[in-house]
């Protein structure tokens, strides 16, 4: 399960899935191969992903993690199509979107195989639209009637344990949790095929962030594939299969959770690992991340 | 809208005024006790019961005049703003969607709009098609619609740069569909609020066209002309020109106090502020004392 | 619950009593207290007047380490919104020695916030301490005019919070604005407030201390700013350090950093910490006794390794599971078997 673009080391095996069985699918939701993105133009452009290659399967969940300013956020909108490759192909659902124009996009995105989660959902909700006109527009979109969309959006809000009559208020009506599982209502709305979540539970609190990822568990359930992005290796631990860091730019590493987690290779996974808050933390930790900047710095 | 406008003080008596602005506008003429044009051998005769503000030098019934006058000035400063609006607004917005040569093109004309003393251009184009307020108006109108332009703008920049229109964007969304469901929203407070003021910049120029004898013949009553004529005699009758100058006055003032009012309950905060008001005035049982809105 | 019921009124005996033999002096006012008060040692003495009295200290440098008088004591707080009419916060105690870290847990509304706002004296409009003491370095807060409070600010309590962009002037670079600290808290002059500044900056562990001083606070990462508002917050000297989310808006590289800060300032100068965080672990990275708070009541509070060994409230439960199931603990805990 492990790809080209995390370079084989030369200490150990690759890592072996020992979490899961390899889904073995025909077609992965989405790959990414040797994906560069360049920002700015003549003397100001500068490389933000370089040679990315990762590829996430029907059913599985992928966690990319890498501090601000890895280029994670880039690699999400360069799935999403609001930014272009300058090298390498996107597939998303077997389609090879890395060529297509803005009409091409649109007729993609109407049909909603790929959903994207904003970190911040007080912002990516309208302040102005009800929580069932935020939740319904991906259907309006689709042409589907308006009744019909309402119709529609009902059980979803009880996939993710929200209350009917929040269907009437404002995003500036309710509470921080609620509006996160709003958001990720609003991506299901289409039934997509993956999901993206941006920092999905960073700004919760436990009570919330228990909540959203067992949502996102469930939602794995289903065949759904999920790419959870964020700069906290713990908060991506709990529910994904494999983890992805991106550090300036590149994938370092690339494997199951369990590997990454527990046999670090790369120096930068190694301080993620170790800077992660834990609630059995050693003394010697401190040392040991001193001693990982510095190699890193250098 | 409305309801949350007139839950403040300040935006009721701004309606209040207008609304009565309004009314004289559309029955002034009927009300009127005399005939507005009808002269008589008293001449600058003070108030009195037959002419509750008096008569002019031709002994023509003030208080008729005023009346009578008001449809002008309704009409004129409408028409300036609501050409504004138009030329000003569409461009506004589009200017953020349509491309940078649209964008480009649009600014430099707004560039050389703002550069026009709209005043003399009012005289100007008077001078050319003709003396009549209509034209006048329309130019004039024209002329201040960069302010419309600008808020159109700012407003559609802000909610273009948002993550929910990303959001859209992602779902599949056209350019129009993130105007009309969108944008239009956040962007109508703010046209709101110039619409007001720009009502209240309107009764202004025609009071100032009119006071120059522009744009309307001599013996057609204006409130502008009005106090034109009545400062020639100000040394016999000192409080004449009053009248006139507080119907002006006030008709601009209400103008700039609804658009206080409307800025004040639009967006979030405004909801919150409504919201806020009420729960005092329930709580403590009466309504507060009229906080006008912060200086515009 | 009885167990922690029962373990919560022996803390309070407790306090009652460390309360009654520290409360001899009455309400003699500070610096006649210092001299009076029998269990206490000179050093501490010393910082207690000059909280009393003014700025112009003696730092904390002579401050002996050791058990002996907290630097700030908390009991039985209550703290009530006049507007509203409610309490906020019902009775939160704790004590802390120099050296010692103490953490409060909670969500947001808990009342940790307003609880560390209190013992700074910076409560919001209509709120105020309805109820309990709060003591630093033996001064009664409740005694304090408001020059004596900006004299103790910044030179006995200091504190960093969440947003460190906005505690800067953008405009002004940031070494002005650290001297500027210096030179109100110590009297220093300017030469020597630079010298001092930039000592600060290296205590922050930057890695450039004179390219930091030279720049404006919009060319700093947020973790860099961070730690230049750190650097300010110990520029006087202070006992007592309140870090409030300080971390929760950084990448976990970074938290790990800053709270390792933290760490290296408590072991090197004696700082006593107050970390409120929403996330256990944070804490448990750094305080040796945490206060868990559920809408204004301290629903747990012990030593952490007590606490996140055998956590007897239900919420602390809840976020010692949420780390367990979902966070990096999963994989950790095994790890150590087979070893």
């Amino acid at each position: 399960m492990t790809h080209p673009g995390s370079a084989p080391r030369a200490d150990g095996p690759e890592p072996q899935d020992t979490r899961r069985d390899d889904p073995s699918p025909a077609r992965p939701v989405l790959a990414i191969t040797g994906l560069d993105v360049h920002y700015g133009l003549r003397r100001r452009r500068r490389k933000v992903l370089h040679d990315v290659t990762l590829s996430v399967a029907p059913g599985e969940t992928v966690g990319i993690v890498g501090e601000t300013g890895s280029g994670k956020s880039t690699l999400a909108r360069a799935v999403l199509g609001l930014v272009r490759a300058s090298a390498g192909t996107v597939t998303v659902a077997g389609e090879d979107v890395t060529g297509h124009s803005e009409a091409k996009w649109r007729r993609l995105r109407r049909r909603g195989t790929v959903q994207y989660v904003f970190q911040d959902p007080l912002r990516s909700l309208d302040p102005d639209l009800t929580v069932a006109d935020s939740l319904a527009e991906p259907l309006l979109l689709r042409g589907v009637p308006r009744g019909e969309a309402l119709a529609r959006i009902r059980p979803l809000l009880e996939r993710v344990r929200l209350p009917g009559e929040l269907l009437d208020r404002l995003p500036g009506e309710i509470s921080g949790g609620q509006r996160q599982r709003v958001a990720v209502a609003r991506a299901l709305v289409t039934e997509p095929e993956l999901v993206i979540l941006d920092e999905p539970v960073s700004a919760l609190d436990s009570a919330n962030r228990v909540q959203v990822l067992q949502i996102l568990k469930e939602l794995r359930t289903t065949g759904v594939a999920i790419v959870l992005i964020s700069h906290d290796l713990g908060s991506v631990a709990g529910i994904a299969d494999r983890i992805a860091v991106l550090y300036r730019g590149e994938l370092v590493e690339t494997g199951t959770a369990r590997d990454v987690i527990r046999r670090p290779r790369h120096p930068y996974t190694r301080l993620l690992v170790s800077s992660a808050p834990t609630l059995h933390t050693a003394p010697a930790d401190r040392a040991e991340r001193a001693a990982l900047r510095a190699a890193l710095t250098t | 809208m409305l309801r949350r406008v007139l839950s403040l003080p300040a935006g009721r008596i701004a309606v209040a005024i207008l609304t009565v602005v309004a009314l004289l506008a559309v029955l002034g003429p009927v009300l009127a006790p005399h005939d507005p044009l009808a002269t008589s051998a008293r001449t600058l005769a003070p108030g009195s019961g037959t002419h509750p503000l008096g008569t002019d030098y031709l002994g023509r019934d003030v208080l008729s005049r005023l009346l009578a006058g008001s449809r002008v000035s309704v009409l004129g400063s409408l028409e300036v703003a609501l050409t504004a609006l138009v030329v000003g607004v569409v461009p506004g917005i589009l200017s953020v969607y349509l491309g940078r040569a649209f964008e480009w093109v649009t600014l430099r004309v707004v560039d050389t709009l703002v550069a026009l003393p709209f005043l003399l251009f009012a005289v100007a184009v008077i001078a050319l098609l003709g003396n009549g307020i209509t034209q006048a108006m329309l130019v004039t109108g024209v002329l201040v619609s960069p302010l419309f332009y600008r808020v159109s703008r700012a407003a559609t920049l802000t909610v273009a740069r948002s993550q929910y229109v990303e959001a859209a964007l992602i779902a599949g969304a056209s350019v129009g569909w993130v105007v009309r469901r969108h944008v239009w929203v956040k962007v109508l407070p703010p046209i709101a609020v110039a619409l007001a003021q720009t009502i209240g910049v309107g009764f202004v120029i025609v009071s100032s066209l009119t006071f120059l004898g522009i744009g309307v013949q001599p013996p057609e009553p204006t409130w502008g002309g009005l106090l034109a004529s009545d400062l020639g005699y100000l040394s016999y009758q000192p409080w004449a020109p009053v009248a006139p100058a507080l119907l002006i006055m006030a008709t601009v003032w209400a103008c700039n106090l609804l658009a206080d009012a409307i800025r004040d309950v639009s967006g979030e905060a405004g909801r919150a502020l409504v919201a806020h008001r009420r729960l005092r005035a329930g709580r403590r049982g009466r309504t507060e004392p009229a906080p006008t809105g912060g200086a515009s | 619950m009885t167990a922690l019921s029962e373990k919560r009124s022996q803390q309070r005996s407790q306090q009652q009593s460390q309360q009654q033999s520290e409360q001899q002096p009455g309400h003699l006012n500070a610096s006649a207290r210092a001299g009076s008060s029998p269990g206490r040692t000179d050093a501490a003495g010393g910082s207690d007047r000059s909280a009393a009295e003014a700025a112009a200290a003696t730092g904390p440098d002579g401050t002996a380490p050791g058990p002996e008088a907290p630097v700030l004591s908390v009991r039985d707080l209550r703290i009530t919104d006049r507007a509203g009419d409610r309490e906020i916060v019902h009775g939160v105690g704790f004590e802390l020695t120099p050296g010692k870290a103490v953490g409060i847990v909670g969500e947001s509304g808990s009342g940790k916030t307003l609880t560390c706002r209190a013992a700074l004296g910076i409560l919001p409009p209509h709120v105020e301490v309805s109820g309990g003491s709060v003591h630093i370095a033996g001064t009664d807060i409740a005694d304090l005019t408001p020059r004596q409070w900006t004299a103790l600010r910044g030179s006995t309590v200091s504190a960093v919070f969440q947003d460190p962009a906005s505690y800067l002037n953008p405009s002004i670079r940031v070494g002005a604005q650290i001297a500027e600290v210096v030179r109100v808290k110590t009297g220093r002059g300017r030469r020597e407030a630079r010298r001092r500044g930039l000592d600060l900056l290296r205590a922050v562990h930057l890695r450039d201390p004179e390219l930091v001083y030279s720049q404006y606070p919009f060319e700093l990462s947020g973790g860099m700013l961070q730690r230049v508002l750190i650097a300010a917050a110990i520029a006087a000297g202070p006992r007592v350090l309140i870090a409030d989310e300080a971390t929760t808006a950084l990448d976990v590289t970074v938290q790990a950093e800053i709270l390792d800060l933290l760490a290296d300032l408590r072991e090197q100068t004696g700082l006593a910490l107050v970390v409120v965080s929403h996330d256990l672990a944070v804490i448990a990275q750094v305080c040796d006794e945490v206060l868990v708070m559920r809408q204004g009541e301290v629903v747990e509070h012990g030593p952490t390794a007590q606490v996140l060994h055998d956590p007897r409230h239900e919420y602390t439960r809840l976020l010692v599971a949420e780390h367990e199931q979902y966070g990096l603990d999963r994989f950790r805990a095994p790890e150590e078997e087979t070893r």
